[in-house]
């Protein structure tokens, strides 16, 4: 699902006015950005964090970040990879604070996939297997709607270099649901 | 086109070979299988998406934004009373060190004073006042103008030689006092040079009345 459509009835001539209202302190202006870009926002923290509450911490940081910075916004990519990447910033900041705070400070090998489970449950398995930016292009564009044209605005990556790394992150999870159906 | 298994992975590459790899699905098994999984890991993908409600979120972003807002407003309040204070405080040097400058006691040369100058009523009065004391020693000095001249008195030459000096100085005041009618300095100059002028005209007039 494009951007556009994804984000509602917003365009990007009512992001710039919701945003030049926010910047003179309108807070239901502001509102309307949240509306429009929470449930995608907690989603993709949520896949990055995997935790509701921590996704939650990164979403509210990351709309405090966009209030604040709503004066530096350049609209020539549109405010949605904008505001994607202050929430992917967010979400690292968030990590890593977590990464020092636990216990055992050694990562966790990801769990081997299940056999005879639905191919859903498959592919989110799959997912902890796979190279994180090929699973971050995978997610964008997959899971959350995103064209490739956006996600390369969201990670700040060329649009042909999306398009390779999609390609290689379903081929990996092809290999491993393969094998793991084998 | 003759599409093989070992171009599969080529084709998913390549969108436009996918016609091609589809037809040879429908007699390669393992080559449907893989086509199916891969458009299958796109079909399902959507449905990974995580979506739970979180009706206090907005409530503390907005709370969070409205206590800055109001800190930010009070921080333009206190900068607007720094400012303004910082402004008055130039305000009172600039005027003290212009006060200094120019005042009597400084180095450079006394101006008149705010004191030495009138208001147009008070000049009026003055004008008024001096018009009335000049007709009055002007009478005095006609009485006393003939027979002075007539006496060979040494006093009366002598305050004949004074008059002449005194209106010289009452005809130069005067000169000045015209373009500069609101110096009160100049005003008392010309009244002490009349009263002079009358006094001389008292003290002499005896005189000159028993030299005849």
């Amino acid at each position: 699902m494009p951007l556009a459509m994804a984000a509602g009835r917003l365009t990007a001539r009512s992001d710039a006015d919701l945003i030049q209202a926010s910047k003179r302190g309108d807070l239901s202006a502001f509102e309307e950005i949240y509306a429009a870009h929470a449930g995608r926002m907690k989603s993709i923290a949520f896949h990055l964090l995997t935790d509701r509450a921590d996704a939650e911490d990164a979403v509210q940081e990351a709309f405090l970040k966009i209030y604040k910075a709503a004066g530096a916004i350049q609209f020539d990519s549109g405010l949605a990879p904008w505001i994607y990447r202050i929430l992917l910033n967010c979400c690292y900041d968030t990590g890593r604070k977590r990464k020092r705070q636990a216990e055992s400070p050694l990562a966790a090998e990801p769990p081997a996939i299940p056999n005879n489970v639905p191919l859903q449950l498959a592919i989110r398995h799959a997912l902890d297997r796979i190279h994180p930016q090929y699973r971050m292009v995978f997610w964008l564009f997959e899971v959350e709607g995103f064209r490739h044209s956006e996600v390369a605005a969201i990670l700040e990556i060329p649009e042909g270099t999306s398009k390779k790394w999609l390609f290689e992150a379903k081929r990996e999870l092809k290999r491993l649901l393969t094998e793991s159906r084998a | 086109m003759t599409f093989d298994c070992k171009d599969l992975e080529r084709a998913l590459a390549v969108p436009e070979l996918l016609p091609d790899a589809r037809e040879h699905a429908k007699v390669c098994d393992a080559c449907r299988r893989e086509l199916w999984l891969w458009s299958e890991m796109s079909s399902v993908a959507p449905g990974l998406r995580e979506e739970w409600e979180t009706p206090d979120l907005w409530p503390k972003i907005h709370q969070t934004l409205a206590a800055q807002q109001k800190a930010a407003k009070r921080n333009n309040v206190r900068f607007d009373w720094r400012m303004l204070a910082g402004i008055a405080a130039a305000l009172v040097i600039a005027v003290s060190v212009f006060i200094f400058m120019y005042s009597p006691s400084g180095h450079t040369p006394a101006a008149p004073r705010d004191s030495d100058f009138l208001t147009e009523q008070t000049l009026k009065e003055v004008e008024q006042s001096e018009a009335a004391y000049r007709a009055s020693i002007d009478k005095l000095s006609r009485l006393a103008e003939a027979k002075l001249n007539a006496s060979e008195n040494p006093v009366a030459i002598a305050a004949r030689e004074k008059l002449l000096v005194l209106d010289s100085e009452i005809t130069n005041v005067r000169s000045t006092v015209a373009h500069n009618k609101f110096n009160a300095q100049l005003q008392t100059d010309l009244a002490m040079l009349y009263r002079d002028k009358q006094d001389t005209l008292k003290e002499i007039l005896p005189h000159a009345q028993s030299s005849q």
